[in-house]
């Protein structure tokens, strides 16, 4: 019993318990209910305790012993639980006593309880239920806790919130106090971790407290060496959010990833939890945090404290300039001289040589430009003033832009007509003047022209540069000549410049004694107006000196300079090698940097500005990005930004160049997230150096990130995520191959460009629209629509999408990847289409049939309005086949009238109508139409298909044409192999095949026209059914049939046919029923080869066998001749000829057979011929059709009579000597005979009397016999005119006779005459 | 070319007159039968007279139209073989079956 209960590990221990110490006694002797509940408690695996008894003594299980009890164990069994929980029992007696008192659970979910379990007291959480367990009797005498320990969650979660308080966006914090106010904020917030924390920075060797927390002073504690290190504390000390202080403090140094020690950390630690890995983990991130946030803030100090040294640096450079330039000339004119000598020696291709001389020009018009101004500024210009024609001057000057300008896609117009007087200028100057502004229009012009126009105007020229590019603000306008001012932010072909070229020019048309006025309006354009004064007396006299006295300087520096601006080709380049874009708007130092930095093993891209940079980063994310800061269009400091705010190119690392120190956006930019700062001039081991490092430091911190997109990438799959409202906001490489459309372009929101367009192709739009709400609305899916190209081509895509949540930003997002199933699609599509045609065709039975039933697949396929067949014969009217029963509109008709003409099988998709392809049609050219009311776009593979199933119908066609044909053939072969196209009449046969669709088999009938009222009938079996079979019968009948005609002889016949039958393969065993027939008296003479008896029906149901003169089958040697025999067929007997198809089943003997159709025959004696032949041929067949060649023949004796004559009174007693002779025949008795006389007799007088004749009519008389009766038709064919019956009063008395005599009498008289029918029961 | 049709003329021992005809009366010769028979009546005068049918071996309508018109003072005599139109006639009143 014991055993039984207490079991495992615990149950082993509960057994050595001494029991009988406890208030339960010896296991032996507890109630039922302990042991139940003892047994639940030992074999849960969850966590529970319980107490039972007055001592509530303590029991528990595995689950609990391995979670909570500890160090307790095995001790606590058996003892009282107030002994057991000795150390929390204030928080759960009362629980327990409550449980007891009420019995009533209690719920506690996350208490804290300090347990003393593990050597210390622990701060422990646990979420339990007590429940009340009851004794046999139902009084509650103990407790039973099932408990959860939550202690890792909850103190998990506690150190997680810190973590990520301090790691929210430090954006704002600027410097080392901010972040320690910040940082001790956030950790101030733990007091259960972190009762207390100080914060020490080491600077110079000294430490200084920097901040702190749950604490209001320092400690003496020595900075760490290098690792973190535990302490003891003793004395007082804060306690946190505990009631005892903490005994042990973690010191970790602030270390800051490269080395530098910031200081250090000491961590306050809870004494209620042992320093685990957890614990420390989380204390050195804590640490780490501040560290980061010490290090950014130091960082951002140093570069504002670099951007502020760099501003002075400018400064200092325009006055170092200023000062030494003219320093400069000696040095670039012994550069200048011997480039130029090189370019002359080697060609001006020479790039580097280029380059070399083209910066030397600039630098040399900088230089001059710079000395210029000084000197004009100490007064030592020496201007020298001679009469020029302004017009002349100034339109060459502007021919020298002419070409640069035009290759800028602007138009020069110069108009300059000759000015009525010279104007005194001095030609270099005046050259600087008109080169500046020019360049300055081509430098802010983007489309349109450039104008330079000179005009005398009250005493004046005036010069007037006008161009249509981006204008300058109002505000810009007073501040325009301004030196070294420069409008921010203006597009323009270059940043280059340095803001003193238009200052210049006011200085230089001044020193002329004019002005310069600038006028512009933002968007439209800028016109400089210049005005001169013609004369010398606004100028020094000593400063004037004849025509062609002065010398020109070069215009090459302005239009080499300008040159550069424009436009070259990227060179851009994939591969493993580190990637970096690099966006300049000076050539030669994109040049420049592609050089060294492809020297260096990078592969290079490089765009002239920022725009063209976030273009190329977003298609190719590339692994570094060094851009200039001043840029057109967009700046360096808004190419980070924007890079920034995008979360593909936010990790990419961005080095910025600037030639410019000192000003704010600097600062701004390393805000913005600019991740290194470097300034012109810089040496080219510099920039490697740093390039190096910005790519090494950045593949270490995008590892994850790169691992991830090259994973995303490299999915077979197209990959994209989607937002909650559907934007596509990522997707990877394979997302482009199959879309076209690149991660550039990102996001986009619905609608996407890739769906079908709503107007062309509603019916794929409604597909994609109803996929996007199953993506929006489902948490996963899976669907397959339509999309759209970038190139316009369509293509299906399956996709598969699920929802998840976004880690970092916790909003949802829709995670998809799809794949390029067209070509699977189509081939569906093809395939189920072309197996449905195909059943169609093989159903077919006709060309027609078949386009009827094809034509219908078709308009599903394309779910057309319909699909209309026409088909163009050589001559005649097209016909038409289609699956609408409307016809179609005329101008459509028309339409398909021109396809006629357009190759076969190439089709013609019309996109607002429909599509067409012609195809042979057996009976000349088909045009197919499907007409598509609906829009939808007839796709290329769509026309693929149309040509493919056009093909295959076309053959189908031919096909069917041909068997058709040959069907046609082979059934007119058949009838003619078969037997007599007219029977004689009193004949009636029917034929049933084996094998479908032949017409024909091994079995034949035959009936020959004899002389002298003989018909020979013969019944046959080749061998075999099928064509094989007919073949044979075909012949085998013929010979038979010439036979009988020649001897007419029964036995003779058989006999000959012998002889043929041995040399026709596969006549050999035909059975053949050979007669020759006496129609007048009866008298059939027959023999048989292994044929089956003929069956004769006497007109009271006797049944004779014909089954004399056998013999064998043809052609099988026997001894010899072949007997005859002969029968006088009685009349109105039924003489049944057949094959053993008729009567031969399997398992049954062939006597069964006959005697079934025997009675049948005999039932049906007073039938008429036809119906008898008809129920026979039905009643015999097998349930499942017969599956033998059936061959029957009928005779019922006399055949019937058949007599026209012309109405004509003397005709009538002839006629009735045949009738009487025919019913002699037919055994009739003489009354019978008489009354079938005398009623024929009225009957035709009737007719020959009926009013008065117009044109000779016949009469017609036929009368057959059943063996019960004898019918008779009389039907006059004349015209004739309507009876005047007073004319003949007796003819009535006719009537009245036909009724008496006859035992049914119709009269049925139309508007070509009267038929007559009547029946006559002949007794006996 | 009419159906044969033959007349003789006798009187019977009582002095009544007999036509005896032979052959088949049909449409074609009804009025030669007809006229054979008025003159036989005009022989007889008011007195009764007899057809003998015994050898006719077709008698229609026509036939009986011509015998309807002296039926007063008529009296037949037929073979059995045209009982069934005399009688439907309504003729079998003076009509002799004989043989």
């Amino acid at each position: 019993m014991t055993e039984r209960v207490l079991v495992g590990d615990v149950g082993r221990d509960l057994a050595a318990v001494a029991w009988d110490g406890t208030p339960l006694g010896p296991p032996q002797g507890w109630p039922q209910s302990l042991r139940t509940a003892v047994s639940i408690l030992l074999s849960s695996r969850f966590p529970m305790w319980m107490a039972w008894g007055p001592d509530l003594t303590f029991f528990c299980n595995d689950a609990y012993r391995r979670d909570t009890l500890g160090r307790k164990y095995p001790w606590a069994l058996g003892r009282p639980a107030g002994e057991v929980w000795a150390e929390i029992w204030d928080d759960i007696g009362p629980r327990i006593d409550g449980v007891l008192g009420t019995g009533e659970a209690t719920w506690d979910q996350g208490l804290l309880l300090f347990l003393e379990r593990s050597g210390y007291t622990e701060e422990t959480y646990h979420t339990f239920s007590y429940s009340p367990l009851r004794d046999d009797a139902g009084a509650v005498v103990g407790m039973l806790c099932v408990v959860t320990e939550d202690t890792e969650r909850v103190i998990g979660a506690r150190r997680m919130a810190t973590l990520r308080d301090l790691g929210s966006d430090p954006s704002a914090i600027r410097t080392v106090d901010e972040v320690l106010t910040f940082t001790s904020a956030q950790i101030g917030r733990n007091l259960r971790d972190l009762p207390f924390t100080l914060t020490y920075l080491v600077e110079d060797g000294v430490s200084r407290l920097a901040s702190a927390t749950g604490i209001d002073h320092g400690l003496e504690i020595a900075p760490p060496a290098g690792e973190s290190v535990l302490v003891d504390l003793d004395g007082e000390l804060p306690t946190g959010e505990w009631e005892q202080p903490p005994t042990q403090a973690l010191v970790v140094p602030l270390l800051q990833q490269g080395g530098e020690t910031f200081g250090f950390m000491v961590a306050g630690l809870n004494r209620f939890r042992a320093l685990d890995d957890g614990y420390r983990g989380f204390v050195e991130l804590v640490a780490g945090h501040v560290t980061t946030g010490i290090a950014s803030a130091r960082s951002y100090q140093a570069q504002q404290h670099r951007a502020e040294e760099l501003a002075e640096l400018d400064r200092a450079k325009t006055a170092f300039f200023s000062n030494i330039s003219h320093e400069f000339r000696t040095p670039l004119t012994l550069i200048m001289g011997p480039v130029e000598d090189l370019r002359a020696r080697l060609g001006a291709g020479d790039a580097d040589l280029a380059v070399i001389h083209r910066n030397a020009l600039r630098l040399g018009k900088l230089v001059n430009t710079l000395l210029d101004f000084s000197r004009i500024e100490a007064g030592r210009m020496q201007a020298r003033y001679e009469p020029v024609d302004l017009a002349a001057a100034t339109a060459e000057l502007a021919s020298v832009f002419r070409s640069a300008i035009e290759r800028a896609g602007l138009t020069l117009a110069v108009d300059c007509p000759p000015l009525p007087e010279p104007v005194h200028l001095d030609r270099g100057m005046w050259e600087k003047v008109i080169l500046n502004l020019l360049s300055n229009a081509l430098k802010f012009t983007f489309a349109g022209h450039v104008r330079v126009t000179v005009r005398a105007e009250g005493g004046s020229a005036v010069v007037t540069i006008a161009d249509t590019g981006i204008g300058v603000p109002p505000d810009e306008i007073p501040r325009l000549f301004e030196r070294f001012h420069r409008i921010e932010h203006a597009r323009s072909r270059s940043n280059e410049g340095s803001g003193i070229g238009l200052a210049l020019v006011r200085e230089l048309v001044e020193l002329h004694g004019g002005t310069i006025i600038g006028d512009s309006v933002l968007g439209e354009g800028t016109t400089f107006h210049i005005r001169l004064p013609f004369g010398v007396d606004h100028l020094p006299a000593d400063a004037l000196v004849p025509a062609g006295a002065s010398v020109t300087s070069d215009a090459d520096p302005y239009v080499e300079e300008v040159s550069r601006w424009l436009p070259t080709v990227d060179t851009a380049d994939t591969g493993s090698r580190p990637t970096v874009l690099i966006a300049d708007d000076n050539a030669d130092m994109r040049d420049y940097l592609t050089r060294l930095l492809e020297s260096a093993g990078h592969l290079v891209q490089s765009v002239p500005d920022g725009l063209a940079a976030l273009e190329a980063a977003r298609r190719r994310r590339p692994d570094l990005i060094v851009s200039d800061v001043m840029m057109p269009q967009m700046d360096g400091l808004q190419l980070v930004a924007a890079l920034r705010a995008d979360p593909r190119t936010a990790g990419t690392p961005v080095l910025l160049l600037s030639a410019r120190a000192g000003q704010e956006a600097s600062i701004e930019g390393l805000e913005a997230g600019a991740d290194d700062y470097l300034v012109k001039p810089f040496s080219s081991a510099e920039l490697l150096a740093r390039v190096r490092g910005n790519l090494k430091l950045a593949r270490l911190r995008n590892h994850h990130a790169r691992w991830r997109s090259a994973l995303i990438d490299s999915l077979q799959e197209a990959f994209f995520v989607s937002d909650e409202d559907g934007a596509i906001i990522e997707m990877n490489s394979t997302f482009t191959d199959i879309l076209g459309y690149g991660p550039e372009g990102l996001p986009y929101p619905p609608v996407h460009p890739w769906w079908p367009d709503r107007d062309a192709d509603p019916e794929g739009h409604r597909l994609v629209e109803a996929a996007l709400a199953m993506l929006l609305e489902h948490s996963r899916g899976s669907y397959t629509i339509p999309v759209r190209h970038r190139d316009g081509h369509r293509l299906w895509v399956a996709a598969a999408f699920n929802q998840v949540q976004d880690p970092d930003t916790g909003r949802r997002v829709i995670v998809g990847t799809f794949r390029d199933v067209t070509a699977e699609h189509y081939a569906v599509q093809r395939d189920s289409t072309l197996a449905a045609l195909s059943v169609r065709l093989s159903q077919a039975d006709s060309v027609d049939g078949a386009l009827r039933g094809v034509l219908p697949v078709l308009k599903d396929l394309w779910r057309a309005t319909g699909v209309y067949a026409v088909v163009y014969t050589d001559a005649g009217t097209p016909t038409m086949v289609a699956t609408e029963p409307r016809t179609l509109p005329e101008d459509r008709y028309a339409r398909l009238a021109t396809l006629r003409h357009t190759p076969l099988l190439t089709p013609v998709a019309d996109d607002l109508t429909g599509a067409g392809i012609t195809l042979e049609h057996p009976d000349g050219t088909m045009v197919l139409w499907i007409d598509m009311a609906e829009k939808r776009p007839f796709t290329q593979q769509d026309q693929t298909l149309l040509a493919l199933l056009a093909g295959h119908l076309g053959q189908g066609l031919h096909r069917i044409h041909q068997i058709d044909q040959q069907r046609e053939t082979a059934l007119a072969l058949q009838r003619a192999i078969l037997g007599p196209a007219q029977l004689p009449t009193g004949f009636e046969v029917r034929y049933a095949p084996a094998t479908r669709p032949l017409k024909v088999g091994g079995d034949w009938y035959d009936t020959v026209t004899l002389p002298d009222n003989r018909i020979g009938i013969v019944v046959g079996d080749c061998v075999g059914h099928g064509l094989e079979a007919a073949t044979v019968m075909g012949q085998v009948r013929s010979a038979c049939r010439a036979l009988l005609l020649q001897n007419m002889d029964p036995a003779a016949t058989l006999t000959a046919l012998d002889r043929f039958a041995a040399q026709l393969p596969g006549a050999m065993c035909t059975t053949v029923f050979c007669g020759v027939l006496d129609t007048e008296t009866g008298e059939l003479r027959y023999a048989s080869a292994g044929h089956p008896p003929a069956i004769v029906t006497h007109r009271d149901g006797a049944t004779d066998l014909l089954d004399q003169g056998r013999s064998r089958p043809l052609g099988v040697r026997g001894n010899g001749e072949r007997p005859e025999a002969s029968y006088r067929v009685p009349p109105r007997a039924t003489l049944l000829l057949y094959t053993d198809g008729l009567v031969e089943r399997r398992r049954q003997a062939l006597t069964i057979g006959i005697d079934r159709v025997s009675a049948l025959v005999q039932h049906g004696r007073s039938a008429p011929l036809e119906e008898l032949a008809t129920d026979v041929m039905e009643s015999m067949a097998p349930p499942a059709g017969y599956d033998d060649d059936v061959a029957l023949l009928l005779y019922r004796h006399p055949g019937p009579l058949d007599l026209e004559f012309p109405a004509d009174a003397t005709r009538l007693a002839p006629i009735r000597s045949t009738l009487r002779g025919w019913l002699d025949r037919s055994g009739v008795d003489t009354g019978t005979a008489q009354n079938v006389l005398v009623a024929a007799g009225e009957a035709c007088a009737n007719a020959i009397e009926h009013g008065h004749r117009q044109v000779r009519g016949l009469i017609r008389l036929s009368a057959l016999v059943t063996a019960h009766d004898v019918r008779l038709v009389i039907t006059d064919t004349g015209h004739w005119l309507p009876p005047r019956p007073a004319e003949n009063p007796y003819r009535g008395r006719g009537l009245i006779l036909i009724r008496a005599l006859m035992n049914e009498v119709t009269i049925t008289t139309g508007t070509t005459g009267t038929v007559v029918g009547m029946r006559a029961r002949i007794p006996g | 070319m009419t159906t044969e049709l033959t007349f003789a003329t006798s009187e019977r021992p009582d002095g009544v007159l007999v036509l005896a005809v032979a052959g088949e009366i049909d449409m074609s010769n009804a009025e030669a039968f007809s006229v054979a028979l008025t003159e036989t009546h005009r022989e007889a005068g008011a007195g009764s007279f007899v057809v003998d049918l015994t050898r006719i071996g077709y008698l229609d309508s026509a036939g009986l139209a011509v015998l309807f018109r002296h039926v007063e003072q008529l009296e037949l005599v037929a073979a059995p073989l045209l009982a069934p139109v005399l009688a439907i006639a309504g003729l079998d009143d003076i009509t002799t079956i004989k043989g």
